[in-house]
């Protein structure tokens, strides 16, 4: 008391300093839990008592020029099992009374009984829920989680649901549907059971399909799990993925394929391609690769036919690229379309290059014409050499040979030009001329002749027209073509592959009535990669229509059709190809007659 | 900018003037302070209540409308399978393999010779050539895993039909029978009614 009331600052300023003391360490536990640590914990309380869902953004659809869906996302299910429980006892069911139909009863499910009943509905036998489920109980005995079937479709999942076994959990799936199947599948391409794009469009136009899962969670009521109103927070919002619209029409598509498996089929080829190009603006109607993979199962497909050869295997084009070189020449103005030349069977250039033609003559008074009309590789190779090897070079380059197409495919190839004029051999010097030591794809090679149908100039080839999203349409940039060759130049090949179709030696196999159509076959050596040539051949038609104003390049090419080893396998797809697209697009017939050209003086 | 010299101003004029003298006085007695009325009290408690039961109310309103929504939702989402089972359905009908199956089996052949009639003229446009041979199986050509087991339509007039005979046949072994009428299109001028 004494000591104390001696000093009565002491004891207010100790009570001071401990009340200051006290206050400070709670200001830092508040601060500590309101502001450090706040997201954390808050985190931490919510997940404790609200439940996380995940909000599943959809993959775009792939579309066709039309607005026909040729790949959309569905919802499926895996349905899980919990060993545990199942092996747990029997479970109860409410069943009505049969005794008396207003009661139920009680009645005991054993687990064979509600396994066979499960296995019923997802086509397994009841043995094998039972073996999946004890096999797990065997590995660990309080295993929580077994899949016994994956990506059922809804029905099934609705009978699952109907059974109300307690101890199985359906999962939602999403997944990945082609409505028409094998349908444009070469180019669509497909995705694997986790969603992740792995071949073709699907791949390669990934950026604009892929949605964004999303995330949301709630708290919930105790017993029935409703949602609590005004607790719902959105962690991640959902994205669905754009629309991606394609050039290919889907009917056309299906015809092409159509057409190309049954020849395939007849001349026992090993595969073939054909490309429907719209000769004013480079957009593929139709690419049909043959054998297709039916994207919805894609393991049915040997893994080398599941892509598209149109676009990734390069081959030597063979006599349809004389077209380009004689383009080439008269574009030059070394000649033109009645230009002379005197073509031997055998021809010896000086440079010691040894050519060919495929059938014996006499030496021949060809026209340039004469020389496409009879496909005459030692009349082509006079006209060729009219021209330096590097000029010859330049235009193929601009024809767009040599580089990917501005599609960029998924493992498209650019083809080979054999280095270029300087790693040519003497030989290569003159092959080049008719298609032989170089390689293209099958798309282009209908480049090319969009080229030669669309007056001279190229457009880029196009695959897609562009990806609508939640953003709007993000169209495909406008395609502006670059003149290759002069007007003219394109002109006289046209009317010169004109008469190849009237008198060439396929002229009755592949006739359209009422239309002028300019083509060129090919059937052309398939190197073995050690620097030989394998027995069978390549055999191609490409060409164009109506000739007076073409509107349409059809390409065709089988590769080794063992019971016609000729382009007499390629010329009856030519034909029922344009037959059907000149059908499908209403195109007006010809009027008057192609123009004569004579093929020899 | 007035402000200035109208605070200035005053100040010295206030120095010189004579303090007021201060004198206590009684404060006023307060007029007999009145009772608190019960009124306000009933009003003040009875406000209280309200609040609070309209405040349960409300909660109990928006627990209900919670399950009313759920019940809702869980009824979008099995109409939303409904729809996509459906969808499904009619994508699969509607794709080319299986209207051209369907084709094939009504007896119907593809004529790859388009001839086109024009109507300002009547000229005919292309050269008419029958269509030629049977329509070969179209379906194994172009595979779709999800039409297999998917009945055709002649098939399925079968199911529908089974006492009444079959139509497709009916029409191919009996020339004489009445042909259908194929529907009209836009395409063709018709006999007008007048």
């Amino acid at each position: 008391m004494n000591r104390t009331s001696r000093h009565p600052m002491r004891r207010i300023l100790l009570a001071a300093v401990v009340l200051v003391a006290l206050v400070g360490v709670f200001v830092v536990r508040l601060v500590d839990l309101q502001v450090v640590r706040a997201a954390e914990l808050s985190e931490e309380a919510e997940g404790r008592r609200s439940t996380s869902v995940t909000v599943y953004g959809a993959r775009g659809d792939i579309v066709d020029a039309n607005g026909i869906v040729l790949a959309d996302s569905v919802m499926r299910y895996d349905i899980a099992v919990s060993p545990k429980n199942a092996s747990a006892g029997p479970i109860v069911r409410q069943q009505p009374d049969p005794d008396d139909p207003a009661k139920t009863v009680r009645v005991d499910v054993p687990l064979e009984q509600s396994a066979a009943e499960l296995g019923a509905v997802l086509g397994l036998t009841g043995e094998q829920v039972k073996g999946i489920i004890d096999g797990k109980l065997a590995e660990n005995p309080e295993s929580d989680f077994a899949y016994v079937a994956k990506l059922v479709d809804t029905a099934t999942y609705e009978q699952v649901k109907a059974l109300d076994i307690p101890w199985v959990v359906p999962w939602e799936h999403p997944s990945r549907r082609y409505p028409n199947g094998a349908v444009a599948g070469n180019l669509l391409g497909f995705v694997d059971p986790d969603g992740n794009a792995v071949a073709g469009l699907e791949y390669s136009e990934d950026e604009c399909l892929a949605g964004e899962d999303g995330e949301l969670s709630y708290l919930h009521s105790l017993e029935d799990w409703v949602q609590i109103p005004g607790t719902e927070v959105i962690h991640k919002q959902a994205r669905d993925g754009g629309t991606l619209r394609l050039t290919i029409d889907s009917d056309l598509q299906w015809m092409v394929q159509r057409i190309a498996e049954a020849q395939v089929q007849a001349v026992g080829a090993d595969w073939a391609t054909v490309t429907v190009m719209e000769a004013k603006t480079g957009r593929l109607l139709a690419v049909a690769d043959v054998p297709t993979v039916d994207p919805n199962d894609p393991a049915a497909t040997p893994e080398g036919d599941r892509g598209s050869r149109s676009f990734t295997a390069p081959f030597e084009p063979g006599s349809t690229f004389k077209a380009i070189t004689a383009a080439s020449v008269i574009d030059a103005g070394r000649a033109d379309a009645l230009s002379q030349v005197v073509a031997p069977y055998r021809y010896l250039p000086a440079n010691g290059a040894d050519v060919n033609d495929s059938f014996f003559h006499e030496d021949t008074q060809y026209t340039l014409t004469g020389v496409l009309i009879d496909s005459s590789n030692t009349g082509m190779s006079l006209f060729g050499e009219r021209l330096s090897d590097q000029e010859r070079y330049d235009d193929m380059l601009a024809f767009g040979l040599g580089e990917r197409t501005e599609v960029g495919f998924p493992g498209e190839e650019p083809g080979d030009l054999h280095g270029g004029p300087d790693e040519w051999d003497n030989q290569t010097k003159y092959a080049t001329m008719f298609g032989q030591g170089l390689t293209t794809t099958a798309v282009q090679i209908a480049s090319a002749y969009q080229t030669l149908a669309n007056g001279g100039v190229r457009m880029p080839v196009r695959l897609v027209d562009g990806c609508t999203d939640a953003d709007g349409e993000a169209a495909a940039p406008q395609s502006e073509g670059t003149r290759v060759i002069s007007e003219n130049a394109a002109d006289q090949t046209s009317q010169m592959l004109e008469r190849v179709y009237l008198e060439g030696w396929l002229a009755d196999k592949w006739e359209i009535p009422g239309y002028r159509v300019a083509a060129k076959t090919g059937t052309a050596q398939v190197p073995d990669g050690n620097g030989g040539y394998l027995r069978g051949y390549l055999v191609s038609v490409s060409g164009f229509a109506p000739a007076d104003d073409p509107r349409f390049i059809v390409s065709v090419s089988i590769m080794n059709p063992v019971k016609m080893n000729s382009s007499a396998a390629s010329a009856p797809v030519f034909q029922q190809v344009m037959s059907q697209v000149l059908k499908k697009y209403r195109t007006v017939p010809s009027g008057a007659p192609a123009p004569e050209l004579p093929a020899t003086w | 900018m007035t402000a200035l010299p109208a605070q200035s101003a005053p100040a010295p004029r206030r120095s010189p003037a004579p303090k007021p003298e201060r004198r206590l006085r009684p404060a006023p007695e307060p007029g007999g302070r009145a009772k608190p009325r019960l009124a306000y009290a009933i009003i003040a408690l009875g406000g209280v209540a309200v609040i609070v039961v309209v405040q349960l109310l409300l909660s109990i309103a928006v627990a209900q409308g919670a399950y009313e929504i759920d019940s809702y939702q869980v009824r979008q989402a099995k109409l939303a399978r409904e729809e996509q089972k459906l969808s499904e359905d009619l994508d699969r009908v509607e794709s080319p393999q299986f209207l051209a199956a369907n084709a094939e089996a009504l007896g119907m052949v593809p004529n790859a010779n388009p001839v086109y009639l024009r109507l300002s003229d009547g000229a005919v446009l292309g050269e008419p050539t029958a269509a030629t041979g049977g329509a070969a199986a179209s379906g194994p050509l172009v595979p779709n895993a999800l039409i297999s087991g998917v009945p055709l339509v002649t098939e399925q007039a079968q199911v529908q039909t089974p006492n009444g005979g079959t139509p497709g046949e009916a029409s191919v072994a009996a020339p004489d029978a009445p042909p259908v009428a194929p529907p009209p299109t836009d395409g063709l001028p018709t006999p007008a009614t007048h």
